[in-house]
């Protein structure tokens, strides 16, 4: 499976693209690392191991969706594509056992791509700070392992979501309200919640055990509920998918590819689960920086327009959702080109996510009693929104997941994205000190983003007007 | 003008040639069929002709279009591919009224309604495809390429799945294709069949066509033309 997954990543990306991930992966931790003791100096030590579990066990918690994976074998939402994970279908391998080696590889793929390079980025500034090399490799062993839990649960949820909706709800509920006793109760510390965290206040090598077994067992749990068999079944549409097409008239010629984006989104059952992820990322930002200013003890000063700049960076992630619902693979054969097919989930993205990223900067207008800089910051998320998703079509396409792990094209996007997120961040932060000028930036970004945004798209159907639906060209 | 007319057309997979100068024509009004083992290069061949991938070198022109506008291509041609994947989450009508919607067809209804009944789907019009059979799925495939009418249908493998029945009314209607002036141009290994049908054929090993002409001026059945080409090449 190791030898697919580094096949499949080639087909895409070529060797070098694919090679370069972990590289670059190094490289920042290692310039973040470098700098942190001047920058960070200030905050205690425990608030930044806090903010690195916290922010490893939720990438865990955002990759490890694989309950439903069986059913994409399935129903064949992988395209013509064959993979290993298929062979259950026709060998004498139990779809659990598969599953277990399955999640055994993207382990050890996301210890090798992210957390060694990150582990040896920190060493790199580990003489300068004055930390020895065998506490850099704890962290990058406490950190693994709060990916893991983080890992270990959303997979152990996925799987329940495969044998119980209701079930699933509950437990997702019950994952929100331990979140809650956290914060705002503080009932419970975060340590109870993310065990590995807890090595760093005890010094237990107990502890790294113990969160070993959580996440094992949580990964376990995953692989018993698997499903071995997927019952023949005859799901009915509902309702037409051309009755859409009167909602998206507004698109002119896409609304036929908008309206089947729809049909595809509701029958797969991800409308909510889309929505709900992309609200769930911007309410981790918001819950990141409480932590933070909990943990230091003072305000950070964020303010409304702050976390607006926010809304078009985490819409990649749910643009990533909405490309990986379906192969597309039919339209190969139909006089469409796959730019067109990827206006349409950028219709689509911005028909799911309006409403949410207008509810959020309003809702944190609100909560922060700054509802005169909402105008200001629904302007910043619009432009941030229109700019950041049409940089991610353009680079990735329909493989917005894949092709994020080619070197070249994090790096295209960071210095695409990068700088004016930065320079608009900085200003909306100076609002409150210079606020005539800090406007002033911040309306210009965002023209300029918006600007900007129309020759992306025209860029990005010269690139992929030519392409082909099929995830993985083979000749025969 | 030809149906089809390929010139030097080569393509690459990474370092495998799996296109090797291929010369191809193919006339209007003929039953056209390409033969080869596995792997010998069939499926790229048809996907080139379709637009669906771009030659390294060569050109060709597909119902007078040439390959550098694929869209106007595929608008023009019917196509079923070598696998048969219908969207997941429409319905067999649906899918049939995406292809309408697509291709800017009047009276979508009417030609849904047909292709249903020629292919017995009326049952299944409202189950999503993911949940039809392999055989279904291909009737929709099959459906959908027909649904406008092209001068020109590309086929590959189009009888893989279908029971005797529908293999015969397949079979039937390809043949009325062609006699009323339009042009098939077909993959397959079931050479039983084909002979029946085919008029001109060509026969296609490790990427080059080591065989090509009218079916009744090469002497023979056509398994025994395809296992001479095959060996001497």
């Amino acid at each position: 499976m190791m030898k697919e997954e580094w096949r499949l990543h080639q087909s895409l990306m070529g060797p070098m693209g694919s090679s370069l991930f972990p590289a670059i992966i190094f490289v920042f931790t290692a310039f973040l690392a470098v700098a942190a003791p001047r920058v960070l100096s200030h905050i205690p030590t425990a608030t930044i191991l806090l903010m690195l579990h916290a922010a490893s066990a939720l990438y865990g918690l955002f990759v490890g969706n694989f309950g439903s994976i069986g059913e994409h074998v399935m129903t064949r939402r992988l395209g013509q594509v064959s993979m290993i994970m298929q062979m259950p279908q026709t060998y004498p391998v139990s779809f659990r056992r598969m599953m277990a080696v399955f999640y055994a590889k993207d382990s050890v793929f996301y210890l090798l791509y992210s957390y060694v390079p990150l582990t040896l980025g920190l060493a790199v500034a580990a003489p300068g700070a004055g930390v020895s090399l065998g506490g850099v490799a704890m962290l990058g062993l406490t950190t693994f392992l709060s990916f893991m839990v983080g890992m270990g649960l959303s997979f152990a949820l996925s799987a329940v979501s495969v044998r119980s909706r209701p079930l699933w709800l509950l437990l997702n509920a019950g994952v929100a309200a331990s979140a809650a006793l956290v914060y705002p109760l503080g009932l419970l510390s975060p340590e109870q919640l993310i065990p590995p965290l807890a090595y760093w206040a005890s010094r237990d090598a107990w502890t790294l055990v113990a969160s070993s077994v959580a996440s094992l067992a949580l990964a376990s749990a995953g692989v018993a509920l698997m499903k071995e068999r997927y019952e023949a079944r005859e799901s009915r549409g509902g309702f037409s998918f051309l009755d859409s097409e009167g909602l998206f008239g507004f698109t002119g010629g896409l609304r036929t590819l908008v309206a089947k984006e729809w049909a595809e989104v509701r029958r797969a059952g991800a409308l909510a689960p889309v929505v709900m992820s992309f609200a769930g990322h911007l309410l981790a930002i918001y819950g990141m920086s409480w932590i933070f200013e909990a943990g230091v003890g003072v305000s950070l000063g964020f303010n409304v327009v702050f976390y607006s700049g926010f809304v078009g960076f985490m819409g990649v992630m749910t643009y990533a959702f909405l490309t990986n619902l379906e192969h597309n693979e039919y339209l190969n054969v139909q006089p469409v080109s796959v730019d067109m097919v990827v206006k349409a989930k950028l219709v689509l993205y911005f028909a799911v996510t309006g409403g949410v990223s207008l509810a959020y900067v309003v809702g944190i207008g609100l909560l922060k009693g700054q509802l005169s800089l909402v105008p200001l910051g629904l302007l910043l998320a619009a432009a941030t929104s229109v700019y950041v998703v049409g940089v991610t079509s353009y680079l990735t396409g329909l493989w917005t997941n894949t092709m994020f792990f080619d070197a070249r094209v994090i790096l295209k996007f960071c210095a695409a994205v990068v700088p004016p997120m930065i320079v608009a961040e900085i200003a909306a932060l100076l609002t409150p000190v210079w606020p005539t000028q800090a406007t002033q930036v911040v309306v210009t970004v965002s023209l300029l983003l918006l600007l900007a945004s129309a020759p992306l798209l025209r860029r990005m159907e010269r690139r992929w007007a030519a392409a082909s639906f099929s995830f993985v060209n083979v000749g025969g | 003008m030809q149906a089809i007319e390929a010139v030097k057309v080569s393509k690459s997979f990474g370092s495998v040639r799996v296109l090797d100068d291929v010369n191809l024509s193919v006339g209007q009004g003929e039953f056209f069929g390409l033969f080869g083992p596995n792997g010998a290069g069939k499926t790229t061949l048809l996907r080139v002709l379709t637009g669906q991938l771009a030659p390294d070198s060569g050109s060709a022109t597909t119902a007078g279009v040439p390959l550098t506008d694929p869209i106007r291509l595929k608008q023009r041609v019917g196509i079923v591919p070598e696998a048969e994947t219908p969207p997941t989450f429409l319905t067999a009508q649906e899918t049939l009224e995406l292809t309408c919607r697509l291709r800017g067809l009047d009276d979508i209804g009417e030609r849904v309604e047909r292709w249903m009944a020629f292919f017995d789907l009326g049952e299944k019009r409202d189950v999503l495809c993911r949940d039809l059979s392999k055989g279904q799925r291909q009737k929709v495939m099959l459906a959908a390429a027909f649904i406008h009418e092209p001068e020109l249908l590309l086929l590959d493998e189009p009888f893989i799945n279908l029971d005797p029945i529908y293999q015969r009314r397949l079979r039937e209607y390809l043949a009325s294709v062609v006699s009323g002036g339009r042009t098939v141009f077909m993959c397959s290994h079931l050479l039983e069949i084909a002979e029946r049908l085919c008029d001109s054929v060509a026969v296609i090993n490790r990427g080059r066509i080591v065989e090509q002409g009218r079916l009744d001026e090469m002497g023979g059945r056509l398994e025994d033309i395809f296992l001479r080409a095959v060996e001497a090449g």
